[in-house]
This record gives structure tokens, C-alpha cells and sequence, in this order.
């Protein structure tokens, strides 16, 4: 087992955002990034197109290397209007992982698409409303979450749900996540916050034979699902991480911003990320690691954070972030203490894993079945490489469901397959989606993980 | 006055393109003559700058005066082929202030508005500029696309009557009694649009008087002739960027020299240039050092350039005279006026007139100039429309639509093509039968590559002048099999498999002095590509036609698939 704390020497994935292609260099004033030079590196061999999954399934998306490289390149700063096709890509940032060349293609598509929605769309429509309501799921979720019983049932009550499809585009196939009823920081507060944390961080490292007042501080980036619906995967992460002696700490933060991205919010992206890189970078200063146990909270805080805004602390913050069973699988002997250990009760299951697009660009999507396969009493298989077709926001658009359904279909037929019926992704939206196409149950790498690691979890205050 | 005089006129670039259109909008019978395909010689070998005349304005300033008049013309009657993007000279710290002061009184001097801005106004406007630019002068450059231009010119002359035969090579000057009587012409195909494996065969062109519009060829001409014309070519090279780093023309302000413009062209920018006299228009040493001079000097003003992707070069050569009594040694000494050598009174030779020197901005107020001298010399008072009357294409561009939904393209693909057609849109664009882009890199769809086959025929380098088909960072590895596609139906296999190889051959020609770094990955996946699906390193299948019918009609569709055969991408229903 590690006794050394986090090393400060190692150097994290870097975001793919082109091989010498600094577009935060050249405008150091203002946010109009000039991606056209980013058209250099491609050679057009459509390996972006062939992985993307809306393009599979909807033949009158044109592709990433159009709404990339090409609509850029075909771009003059004044006067060019971008396709209004930019708004059926999912974000998924699948093409990023596939270019050989180093495109920044999710980062084109980012800027075209928060030029589209300030430049040419209605701000009076249905859809931007509808689109800025759901981008800005925090604000929503936060209301709910003062009322959430009464949130909960009306939600999902089938004539306000017809009303909401007609009039907002929102589809009413989909079931709303139920909201908790005390929410993740409310919980966090009440069990006395960070000096808790650090009194049972440290009493963890007596037991493990540390140094009482070892560095192990991490910044938890919980992000709003885990605050205000999955408050077990929140709740699971402070037990794993005091577990191995680290201190938490729940900083002030806001939404990520990944759904704002994907609906060319950017304004709004933009004031939630100054709060996030504003109170990670103070800790990160102090010595804190960023921990998320949302995949695509870490890839905006990683990459898109970076590429689309220049805010002072940005690259610190995003060079410091990881995803929380990363994290641990890189300074802990987690495989060890997993393949030691064994589990019984709920969650003594077959799992069937699917890995979130965002995880895969961090190149994530392995690490759950390399850990749990050893795990006595619990069984995990990856269902495949498919995209769940969710992507956040996009398969609650009204008009984007179907697309949605039919780009998820590879994935609920694998699921099927597979032995298990308890599914398992570290995606939110990817989750809903599994069980929206499966009904089955699905659990956060982070619940298994502390239902192996952490003894009596269920005693907690 | 009986039937009109027929003149012919010798060369396809902007000068004989545009003496064509003028002397037949006055009534003339005009037949032009090409070598190449249009713009083939120096035209098609520039850096697209429309002068504001700021270059020439302490060297030379009765060429920067004509600059100016001739800038605001075009950008009246070619509003398709321009887009007036402005200029900048720009002064970094190490440039003499004194020739700053000079240059700006200049451009006062000849009209030409000019403005000083600050080095920060100067970032604001080019934010890749160089951090220590110190200031520059603001000044109405433009960017003009020759290969439209000339096309433009031409259609307006064949919509008035004039002949234009491209691919047709002057073999001799007819002389009878002391006088130009007529050309003999090789055609290297039929005569009128060309078809490729056509038999062309020599015409002798009879005509009332002969205008020698060559440029840099016209000493060759002159020869035939028996007259000496001292043309001095002087090459320069120009190497093209794969995207525009600047959206404004930036020159360096400072006293001639080497490397000290970038002219944004379309979707690319281009760096020029160099001056160095040669002996042979057509054979001069093409170095790579003159290209890595290119972008190391100017990486100065626009410091992205050393790294950015460069996707070819080529060399122009400009048709440099002066009189032989002036004896410049440096070629950048020679002016860059006109001349027009009427070789009845310079050599006694009746018949024939030879315009030499001058720039492409100017290309009009030369063809005005030599169109007066013909009419002159057969008494023909007709004035000169080439000023006020649009050329084809620029007619009535003034509404702006909403492309994408009228003609059901992607919204930059629907905005480059109108600005390609210009008032010509409509008639191109509107289709009712599939309209895919077949190239990607430049957005060019299957109606504006038929409409260009339909003028300029087999050629697909015609094609790819008049539409940029092929011109992208692919440099036409995608896209060059698919034009010549669209050959079919109207011609046979072999004239489009031999078009399809000049067409190759020529795109790579300008790539070899761009291999390294992303253009040659570029080349190398073309290589791939055209090596593995189209047989291109093995024997051609030229020489005897292929036998299609011979090939089977592949596996039925209801014969059962097995897993094998089924297609892993999702299907190829794109069609491109």
C-alpha cells in the first residue's frame, strides 16, 4: 500500500487539442476564438465521420469533419453564417478520440455552435428557451430539491408532461429523475463538513499506518447530479476517499457546464466555470487534487474548460482534475485492496458496464472492468463500445429522440445479452439512459467500490 | 463600313481576355488564341492582390495613380472576383520611419485613401500580427481572384461574338507584302471547347490585324514575326497557406525587397514573392530555399506562418520591358508600366501590335488602350464599355438570400458557391437533381462542376480554374476521381481518364514544394488512396478502353449475407 501521498510529478492525460495549436494564445482579450488555423492538421481521412454516432443514424447530418475542419476552414471572420446542422451533434467528443491528427474537433464544434445560438437563433424560440432550460439543469434541479416529493410526482404527471412536449419539445417517453430528499451538500453540511472529513481522514491514516497529517487533500467536484438526485454516489465517494486517509472538501461550485456546451450556452457556460475555476484554483494553490465522479464534469473541467474560455487559474484547475476512481488507481493499490476484498448483500451482482463517451476520451473506459472483474461476489462486463445516444441534454429534445433511441439501440441489445441486470456506468445521463432502454437498475463505480472497501458505511450520521 | 475588321488576339491572360471583351463589345469580329487553358501563362501564376496602388506609391506614382482608378472599377464590374478585404503596410521596429512618412504622402499624393493606425488598432484588426509592429497605414487592397476574372472576360467577349480558343499553340506569323495577315495555330484538340484525344489539327486564322497580348512569351511572337521584342522575365515565387492567417492584405512597409507580402485568396493566403531575371519563361530553376524564404522572412509580420501548414508553391513570371535604351540591371529597378509597340512604327512592320509590361490591375485600362489603338487603325470611332458594364456574374449582386434553404446546401458550402457564381447562382445552382458537394475542402457541388464542364469542356483543370474544385488542403486527393465522374455521359472513358491524369499531374506539381510536416501526411494518405482504390501504382488501365460489361453485376441481393459481407460503417447511403 502507498504511504507516499498524491505525486505531485505526475503529468495527466493531455487534453487533445491539436499538436501546437494555441488558439487561447492569439486572443488573449476576447473569447472569439479563430479555429481556422485548427484546419491544418486535418488530412480528411473521415475517421471523425466513421466514429460518429449521430452520423450512423441520421443521414442528414453532414458529420464532424464538415461542422469541423471544413466549415472553419470555409469560414471568414465577417459575414459567414454556421450551419444549422451544428446543433445535432450530440457532443459526445467521440471524433476527438478518433482524429490521428490532433483536430480540435469537439472544440470547433463547441465555439461554431455558441456562434450559432448568440448570432442566428431566435432568442425568442421555443427551442432556445427550451434548450436553456435544459442546458441549465442546476437551476431547475435546485428549485425541485426544495420540494422534492412534490417535484417528483409532478414531474412525471403524464398531462404535464403532454403539455410540456407540445409547447416546449421536451419528450414525454422519458421518465424524470426523482430528486433526493435531503440533497448531497445538505447531507454534507449536517455531518459537519470539512473538519469531519479531516477527523475521520486522519483517523483512517492512524490505521493505516500514515502520518497523521499526511498531504492527502482532494477538492470534490460532485457536480449537480451527485448533489441533487445520486446523492449515494457523492455520499460513496467522501467514505472510499477517507477511507484511504484523504480529506474532502466541497467547495463552492456550480454545473460543470457540459450540457451548456452542448446547446451553444456559452454565456452561460462561462459564468458557471468562473465560479468552478475560481474556488478549484484556491485549492489547488493549497496543495488540493479536483476530484469528479462524473465523467463529463472532469472532461469540462479538463479540456473544453481550457479550450473555450480563458479565465486566470483555468490550466492549473484543468491540469489537476481527475476522475475519482482514476485518481485513486493511480496513488492507491486499489487493484490490490479490490481483488482482497469481496462483497454480499445488494450490490453481490453481475454487473453490465457501459462506458460513457466522455470517460473514453480520458481514456477511462476501461478502468471499471479492469478493477471489478478480480472482486469476489460481484460480477462486471463491458457492453461494447457503442454510444448510449443520450448525450445529456440531446435525447430530451423533442425532435432528437428517436435519433436518440436508435443510436442507444446497439447498447440495449448488449445489455440484454449480457449476464447481468444491474447496469453500471459512472455517466448520469448515460445511467438514465440504460435504464430508460433496459429498466434495469443502474449503480455508480464509486457504490461498488465503497460497498467493497468501506466497512459500515451504513453507520454513518 | 462593310463587315467588321476581324482582329485576333495572341494570349488567354487578363490582358488578351480583356482586349477581347473590349474590342468586341465596340463591334469588332475578335478570335483570342491560348497555348494553355485560360490564365495558363503569368495571370494564373500571381498573388491575387488587387492593388491599391499603396505598393507603387514612392516608387512609381502614375502606376500607383492607375492602380487606384483601376481598383474602383473592378470593384464595380467584377464584384464576384473581388472581395475587398483592405491592406495594410505595416512598419516593425527595425523599418525606416522616414520611408513610412514617404509612403503614406505618396498614397496622399495619388488619391489613395490611407490612414495610419496604431500597432494595437493594427493587432485589433489582424490579431496574428506580430506583437512589435510598431504601426501601419490602412489602405483600400483588395483580393481578386484572376482565374474568375479572365473567364469572366472571355464569356463576355463570346457573349459578344469573339471566338476564344484555349490549348491552341501560334506556330507561325503570316507575313504577306511586309504586313500581318494571320496566325497558324496548332489545336491541340477540336476546335471550340476542347475534347481530349480529339485530333486538332493547324488552322490558319486570317485576320485584319494582329494584337500580341503574351506578356512574358511575347518575344517568342515577336521572333515568328521577325521583330525583337526584349521582354525580361523575371520570376517570382509564391507559396499558399492551407487557411487564412490574416483576412487583410499585409504588406511590409519598407523599400523593395523580397517576401513582404500575404494576400488572403478565398480560403487560403498567399506569400509572395521574390524578383530574379530569367532567360526561358517556361524553364527556370525552382528552388526550395526561395519557398523558405518566403516563410521564414515574413513569419515576421504574422509569426503563426513558420509553423502553419503550407499545401504548394508555384513561380509567375512577370513580362517585365523597358526600353532597351534604359539598361537596368536589377529586374526590380524595371517599371512596371505598359508599353505598347506598334511594330508599324517601331520595326515597319504593318499589322500587328505588341503590349508588353504592365500589372494585372491594370489588365483593363490596357486593354482600353490597345482597343482605341485597333480601332484607330481602321477609323472606327466606338467607345469603350469595359468600365461601366458588369462583367458576366456581377450583374445585379445585390440581394442576399438565404442560400441554404433556396438551393438546399449547408450553409458555407451555399455561401461560397454564391460567391463563386455571383448573379450567376440561380441559373448554376438551381437543380432538381441531386446536388452532393463533390469537393469538400473548397464546398463545390455537382451543379457548379457541370456548369464549368458545359464551358470550358474536358479539361478539368479548366474546371478547377473556374470553380477551385481541387484547390483545397486535400489539393484534390477526395475529389479529383469524382470530377472526372462527372465527365461521364457526355464524354467516353478514355478523354475522361485523360483528363483525370492532367489533372493529378498538375496538383502535385505545386505539392512537391510543400512536403513536410501536414502536407505531406497529405500526400502520402493521397497516395494510399489512389494507390489502393484506383490502381495508381500499378499499369494504368489506359491504352485500351476497360470493358465494364465484363464485369459481373456482384452478389445478388437475394442471396443470403452473410456476416462477412455486411457493411461495418453503418451503411454507405452518403453516396460521397
Amino acid at each position: 500500500m502507498s504511504d507516499t501521498g498524491p505525486q505531485t510529478d505526475f503529468d495527466p492525460i493531455e487534453p487533445n487539442t491539436g499538436r501546437e495549436f494555441e488558439p487561447v494564445d492569439v486572443f488573449p482579450a476576447t473569447e472569439e476564438f479563430d479555429l481556422r488555423p485548427g484546419a491544418d492538421s486535418c488530412f480528411k481521412c473521415s475517421a471523425c465521420d466513421t466514429s460518429c454516432p449521430v452520423a450512423e443514424v441520421d443521414d442528414d447530418f453532414p458529420g464532424p469533419k464538415f461542422q469541423g475542419p471544413e466549415q472553419w476552414r470555409l469560414k471568414r471572420r465577417q459575414g459567414h453564417e454556421i450551419d444549422d446542422s451544428v446543433m445535432s451533434c450530440s457532443n459526445c467528443m467521440r471524433c476527438d478520440d478518433a482524429c490521428p491528427s490532433g483536430v480540435p474537433l469537439s472544440q470547433m464544434h463547441n465555439t461554431a455552435r455558441g456562434e450559432y445560438v448568440s448570432e442566428q437563433m431566435s432568442k425568442t424560440s421555443v427551442e432556445y428557451w427550451r434548450n436553456r432550460v435544459l442546458s441549465n439543469y442546476r437551476t431547475s434541479a435546485f428549485l425541485a430539491s426544495k420540494v422534492p416529493r412534490l417535484a417528483n410526482v409532478a414531474m412525471n404527471f403524464g398531462p404535464a408532461r403532454w403539455l410540456m412536449e407540445k409547447t416546449m419539445g421536451v419528450t414525454k417517453e422519458r421518465e424524470f429523475p426523482e430528486f433526493a430528499s435531503t440533497t448531497f451538500r445538505e447531507w454534507w453540511a449536517e455531518r459537519g463538513g470539512a473538519d469531519e472529513s479531516r477527523r475521520r481522514a486522519r483517523a483512517h491514516r492512524e490505521r493505516l499506518g500514515l502520518d497523521r497529517d499526511a498531504d492527502k487533500r482532494v477538492a470534490y467536484f460532485h457536480g449537480c447530479y451527485s448533489n441533487y438526485n445520486t446523492t449515494e454516489v457523492g455520499k460513496a465517494m467522501v467514505r472510499v476517499y477517507e477511507r484511504y486517509g484523504y480529506e474532502v472538501v466541497a467547495p463552492e461550485q456550480k454545473c460543470s457546464g457540459t450540457p451548456m456546451f452542448a446547446n451553444g450556452m456559452l454565456a452561460d457556460a462561462r459564468r458557471h466555470a468562473e465560479v468552478n475555476v475560481s474556488s478549484m484554483a484556491d485549492l489547488v494553490e493549497q496543495g488540493y487534487d479536483a476530484i469528479a465522479s462524473c465523467t463529463s464534469c472532469s472532461m469540462a473541467l479538463r479540456q473544453e474548460y481550457p479550450e473555450l474560455f480563458d479565465i486566470e487559474g483555468i490550466e492549473t484547475v484543468a491540469a489537476n482534475t481527475f476522475e475519482s476512481v482514476e485518481y485513486l488507481r493511480i496513488h492507491e493499490d486499489l487493484k490490490t485492496d479490490v481483488r482482497e476484498a469481496s462483497v454480499s448483500g445488494e450490490l453481490a451482482r453481475e454487473f453490465a458496464y457501459h462506458a460513457p463517451c466522455h470517460a473514453r476520451n480520458q481514456g477511462l473506459e476501461r478502468q471499471s472492468v479492469e478493477l471489478f472483474g478480480d472482486l469476489e461476489g460481484a460480477g462486471i462486463e463491458d457492453v461494447g463500445d457503442s454510444c448510449s445516444g443520450i448525450s445529456g441534454t440531446y435525447g430530451w429534445k423533442e425532435e432528437k429522440y428517436e435519433t436518440s433511441m436508435e443510436i442507444g439501440e446497439e447498447m440495449f441489445d448488449h445489455m440484454a445479452e449480457a449476464d447481468g441486470d444491474v447496469g453500471m456506468t459512472e455517466c448520469p445521463t448515460c445511467a438514465m439512459q440504460m435504464e430508460h432502454g433496459t429498466g434495469y437498475e443502474i449503480r455508480h463505480p464509486l457504490e461498488l467500490l465503497e460497498e467493497a472497501l468501506v466497512e459500515n458505511p451504513q453507520s454513518e450520521p | 463600313m462593310g463587315s467588321p475588321p476581324h482582329i485576333a488576339v495572341i494570349g488567354g491572360g487578363s490582358t488578351g481576355a480583356g482586349i477581347a471583351r473590349d474590342l468586341s463589345m465596340r463591334g469588332l469580329d475578335v478570335t483570342l488564341v491560348e497555348q494553355g487553358n485560360l490564365t495558363h501563362g503569368t495571370t494564373g501564376r500571381m498573388h491575387g492582390l488587387l492593388h491599391s496602388g499603396g505598393r507603387y506609391a514612392v516608387s512609381d506614382r502614375a502606376s500607383a495613380r492607375e492602380c487606384i482608378e483601376e481598383n474602383r472599377v473592378l470593384r464595380e464590374i467584377a464584384t464576384h472576383c473581388v472581395e475587398m478585404t483592405g491592406g495594410l503596410f505595416v512598419k516593425r521596429p527595425e523599418d525606416d520611419e522616414e520611408y513610412f512618412q514617404e509612403k503614406l504622402r505618396g498614397c496622399r499624393a495619388c488619391g489613395i485613401p490611407a490612414e495610419v493606425v496604431s500597432g494595437a488598432e493594427a493587432r485589433a484588426m489582424e490579431p496574428h500580427l506580430a506583437k512589435d509592429v510598431e504601426k501601419a497605414i490602412s489602405v483600400p487592397d483588395g483580393a481578386v481572384d484572376p482565374f474568375r476574372l479572365v473567364v469572366a472576360n472571355a464569356a463576355s467577349a463570346i457573349e459578344h461574338g469573339a471566338r476564344i480558343e484555349t490549348h491552341s499553340t501560334v506556330r507561325d506569323v503570316l507575313i504577306e507584302d511586309g504586313e500581318v495577315v494571320g496566325l497558324e495555330v496548332e489545336h491541340a484538340s477540336g476546335a471550340g471547347k476542347r475534347v481530349h484525344g480529339t485530333e486538332g489539327g493547324r488552322e490558319e486564322i486570317r485576320a485584319d490585324y494582329v494584337v500580341n497580348a503574351t506578356g512574358a512569351w511575347a518575344g517568342r511572337i515577336g521572333e515568328m514575326a521577325g521583330v525583337d521584342i526584349e521582354v525580361r522575365p523575371s520570376k517570382g515565387v509564391m507559396t499558399i497557406m492551407n487557411v487564412r492567417q490574416v483576412d487583410t492584405v499585409i504588406n511590409r512597409c519598407r523599400p523593395k525587397g523580397d517576401a513582404d507580402i500575404v494576400v488572403p485568396h478565398e480560403t487560403t493566403a498567399i506569400l509572395g514573392t521574390t524578383d530574379e531575371e530569367v532567360e526561358d519563361p517556361e524553364e527556370y530553376p525552382e528552388e526550395g530555399w526561395e519557398v523558405d524564404l518566403m516563410i521564414e522572412t515574413l513569419s515576421e509580420l504574422v509569426p503563426m506562418l513558420e509553423d502553419a501548414r503550407t499545401i504548394r508553391s508555384f513561380w509567375g513570371v512577370r513580362p517585365l520591358y523597358e526600353p532597351p535604351e534604359v539598361g537596368s540591371t536589377d529586374p526590380t529597378d524595371i517599371t512596371r508600366d505598359y508599353f505598347l509597340l506598334d511594330h508599324a512604327e517601331r520595326d515597319g512592320l504593318e499589322g500587328m501590335t505588341s503590349i508588353v509590361g504592365g500589372k494585372f490591375t491594370t489588365y483593363r485600362m490596357m486593354g482600353e488602350e490597345i482597343s482605341d489603338h485597333v480601332c484607330a487603325q481602321f477609323g472606327i470611332d466606338a467607345d469603350c464599355h469595359t468600365a461601366d458594364v458588369p462583367l458576366p456574374g456581377s450583374e445585379d449582386f445585390t440581394v442576399l438570400r438565404d442560400y441554404m434553404d433556396e438551393f438546399g446546401l449547408r450553409s458555407p458550402i451555399g455561401r461560397r458557391s454564391v460567391e463563386r457564381l455571383g448573379s450567376r447562382a440561380d441559373e448554376v445552382l438551381t437543380t432538381s437533381d441531386p446536388n452532393p458537394t463533390v469537393c469538400t475542402c473548397e464546398g463545390v457541388t455537382r451543379a457548379e462542376i457541370r456548369d464549368a464542364i458545359e464551358g470550358s469542356g474536358s479539361d478539368l483543370n479548366a474546371v478547377r480554374i473556374r470553380t477551385r474544385a481541387s484547390m483545397g488542403n486535400c489539393q484534390g486527393g477526395f475529389c479529383c476521381h469524382r470530377m472526372a465522374g462527372e465527365l461521364h455521359g457526355e464524354y467516353d472513358e478514355d478523354v475522361a481518364r485523360q483528363a483525370w491524369d492532367e489533372l493529378l499531374q498538375e496538383r502535385w506539381k505545386g505539392q512537391r514544394h510543400a512536403l513536410w510536416g501536414e502536407q505531406l501526411s497529405q500526400a502520402a494518405l493521397n497516395y494510399a488512396l489512389h494507390a489502393t482504390t484506383q490502381n495508381r501504382d500499378r499499369d494504368p488501365a489506359d491504352g485500351d478502353p476497360v470493358d465494364f460489361t465484363a464485369f459481373d453485376g456482384g452478389a445478388r441481393s437475394s442471396e443470403p449475407s452473410g456476416t462477412a459481407g455486411v457493411a461495418t460503417d453503418g451503411g454507405g447511403q452518403d453516396g460521397d
